[in-house]
């Protein structure tokens, strides 16, 4: 057992250390206040990526042949330290890096893999993730929207809810029942939807999460060709759970947190607080919740570089990310007092920004129901 | 990095687990509970068998010693198990023969092994000293938490200082030791209870298929793996200052809630001799007081991260 990075891995996060300071601008703070899915940090994060492409590093954890250079899975976890820690400059194309590609690679055919992951690799692409419906939210097996073959197309028709980045997107990860007469795991497909097809409408709906965050996506007779599906037909379920698997600990939040834990020990002392053993003793604790999210979350990268099949580790590590991300908020508030509650200052911006944490890409509730089930093994009913 | 135990360390644990299958586990626990003895036998086959000097192997280190307190402690073992083969030897080179007692200057009350132990480990402030206590030995006290506990005596005579600031290393070790514990003690406890809860039924089911159970167990269950991980983390690490009291905070905030879930499922049968439950979780409540308990190791962990801004008390 060994817990010490590489010589390499230092080297590298040292570099990309360098790279990252010397590329943010000086407002970067204002452009990353409406999280990754604010226009101002797509449009930032076109170049950016381009530049994080130029060196190899974007897709470094990819193999040889998709435009990657076979990097550990741990390399990939520094960029996404490093990338998450500073409020993701890479915008919403972390997730085509994370797990739209890796499930290209694993379902495509040779020709949406040619059609994808260059674009992908080169960073000059935003996907979003079309999964939840309006009735169905934990419960994904519900979905209604339904892709019914039509000649050499499939004819789209029902409505996706809560897609971020749709505004922005050129894809749509969308999944949708193919067999009209099936219900729940059965009868599902993906499908890689070109977003300028017609019969797409979005309708933004007013949240607390920021400005044009919340999308509601309606398809109506959208005809997209049957090569955009992925996976096997009918039985795309198996394609959902590996995607979910990479998804669910593809944003490293520990790393956020921990720099945002800094930043409130900092104020926490400008205002004398560090006195207060209750403030130092919440520090400590949410400090610690942090390093378990962290080293959890290491875990799973250990198995996924040992190419293990996703185990419940995934779960662990969801949950221990958001009581982490939970604890850091909370606290945050209370130590910048109402100066915190100041649309767009830092500390508004954490906050307003992690409160969803126990919730997207499956919530609290969900990961411990697999934890009770496939880890402690308890009985159903 | 690579989480998992190289071929060395395994081979250490699959032979430790067959010496404590033979010397250790809750039968054993249970007999030497009912007069709150120590388990010389058990300390002796860990001596002779070499593991109580295992961080002081050429290839081995904090780490072997984090794994072999955890694994002593999942298997009920009464013996000081911590202090002997953690504490001692990283901090006096050498691992002492007999049971040894650590012990805080000016703190009056019982400690765990206070009357069966020949040496005292004291913290006392920015000296460690060790203390031989001949045969002026401690008291042994009544207590119902599973392992013995007495009073030392009292004054403690001065014993050997083992240098300035050496306290500082005795408290960080003394930290990591505590959340190996810990974490051994829970393990168990978890994995008993999840069997409990699977074959008890009520209400025409078993107790542990409803939701109020699962996700309160699942809790503990990421607490108490997470804890495991910082731990490990802090051992293999060397036990540096920040890292341990994370691991001894997490671990012993942990332990109350384990304590308190794993009653809770097991309903009044926990609350009995009969079921084995109590040998693990008895001990949690007496690990997580020591060194002022799971705020004291936040505070600690606190001032050491921020420290300038945070100065305040050394502990
Ligand atoms: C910021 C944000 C971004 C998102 N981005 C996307 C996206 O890009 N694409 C996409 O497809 N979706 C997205 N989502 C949707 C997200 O996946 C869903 O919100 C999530 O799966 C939960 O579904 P729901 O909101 O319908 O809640 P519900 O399923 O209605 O759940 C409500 C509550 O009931 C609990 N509950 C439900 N079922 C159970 C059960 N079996 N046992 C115990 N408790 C249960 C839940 O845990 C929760 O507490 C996003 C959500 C948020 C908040």
């Amino acid at each position: 057992m060994d817990f010490d990075w590489s010589d390499d891995d230092l080297a590298f996060r040292a570099e990309l250390r360098a790279f990252v300071a010397a590329n943010l601008p000086e407002d970067w703070a204002k452009i990353s206040s409406e999280g990754p899915g604010g226009a101002d940090l797509v449009a930032f994060s076109q170049g950016f990526c381009e530049k994080l492409a130029e060196r190899g590093w974007l897709t470094q954890h990819w193999p040889a042949e998709f435009g990657g250079r076979d990097a550990s899975a741990w390399r990939h976890q520094i960029l996404g330290e490093e990338m998450w820690g500073n409020a993701e400059p890479r915008g919403p194309r972390y997730m085509t890096v994370n797990w739209v590609g890796p499930s290209i690679m694993h379902f495509g055919t040779e020709e949406q893999k040619a059609l994808h992951l260059p674009r992908i690799a080169r960073g000059d692409v935003v996907w979003c993730q079309g999964f939840s419906e309006p009735g169905a939210g934990s419960d994904l097996a519900a979905l209604r929207t339904s892709a019914i073959r039509d000649g050499d197309d499939y004819v789209v028709n029902g409505s996706k809810i809560w897609t971020s980045y749709v505004n922005h997107a050129d894809y749509c990860y969308l999944v949708a029942r193919t067999d009209p007469d099936s219900r729940g795991r059965q009868g599902i497909s993906a499908i890689l939807l070109p977003m300028d097809l017609p019969g797409i409408e979005l309708r933004e709906i007013p949240g607390l999460l920021g400005k044009k965050y919340f999308h509601e996506v309606f398809l109506r007779d959208v005809r997209v060709p049957i090569a955009c599906r992925l996976g096997p037909e009918h039985d795309g379920w198996g394609v959902v759970t590996y995607t979910l698997a990479y998804e669910r600990v593809g944003a490293a939040h520990y790393d956020r947190a921990a720099r945002v834990l800094d930043a409130i020990a900092a104020e926490a002392g400008r205002k004398g607080l560090l006195e207060s053993d209750a403030i130092l003793e919440r520090l400590g604790e949410a400090r610690a919740a942090i390093e378990v999210a962290r080293l959890l979350t290491y875990r799973v990268i250990d198995l996924r570089e040992k190419q293990s099949p996703p185990t419940p580790d995934t779960n662990l590590a969801r949950v221990a990310g958001t009581w982490a991300v939970r604890m850091t908020g909370d606290l945050l508030l209370e130590v910048f007092g109402a100066e915190g509650l100041v649309y767009g200052s830092e500390a508004d911006a954490y906050f307003r920004l992690s409160q969803w944490a126990g919730v997207a890409s499956g919530t609290t509730e969900i990961q411990l129901n697999l934890i009770a089930g496939h880890q402690l093994r308890l009985p159903r009913e | 990095m690579d989480l998992d135990w190289n071929d060395d360390q395994r081979a250490i644990l699959d032979a430790l687990r067959v010496l404590l299958d033979q010397h250790a586990g809750q039968e054993r626990a249970a007999e030497l509970a009912r007069d709150d003895a120590y388990d010389t036998a058990l300390h002796a086959a860990l001596a002779d068998a070499g593991y109580l000097e295992i961080s002081l192997a050429d290839d081995a280190g904090l780490l072997e010693a984090a794994m072999l307190v955890d694994a002593v402690a999942g298997a009920a073992g009464s013996v000081s198990i911590g202090a002997s083969a953690l504490i001692a030897p990283a901090l006096v080179g050498a691992v002492p023969p007999d049971p040894v007692a650590l012990a805080r200057a000016g703190e009056r009350g019982p400690v765990r092994f206070g009357a069966h132990a020949a040496q005292v480990l004291v913290d006392d402030g920015d000296e460690a000293r060790l203390v031989e206590l001949g045969d002026r030995r401690g008291e042994p006290v009544e207590t119902n938490y599973a392992l013995p506990m007495g009073r030392l005596p009292d004054p403690l005579p001065a014993g050997r200082s083992l240098g300035a600031g050496s306290s500082a290393r005795l408290r960080r070790l003394w930290r990591l030791a505590l959340a190996a514990e810990c974490h051994g003690a829970m393990r168990a406890a978890m994995d008993l209870t999840a069997r409990y809860v699977s074959e008890r039924r009520q209400f025409g089911r078993a107790i542990g298929s409803f939701q109020a159970i699962q996700h309160r167990f699942a809790e503990c269950e990421v607490r108490v793996q997470g804890g495991r991980w910082l731990m490990l983390e802090a051992a293999h690490q060397g036990a540096p200052a920040g890292a341990v009291e994370l691991a001894a905070g997490y671990a012993t905030r942990t332990a109350l809630q384990v304590f308190n879930e794993l009653h809770q499922f097991t309903g009044a049968m926990g609350f009995t001799r009969e079921h084995p439950l109590h040998t693990w979780t008895l001990r949690l409540q007496l690990l997580r007081l020591e060194l002022g308990g799971p705020g004291m190791h936040y505070r600690q962990a606190a001032r050491v991260r921020w420290g300038r801004a945070a100065r305040g008390g050394t502990r």
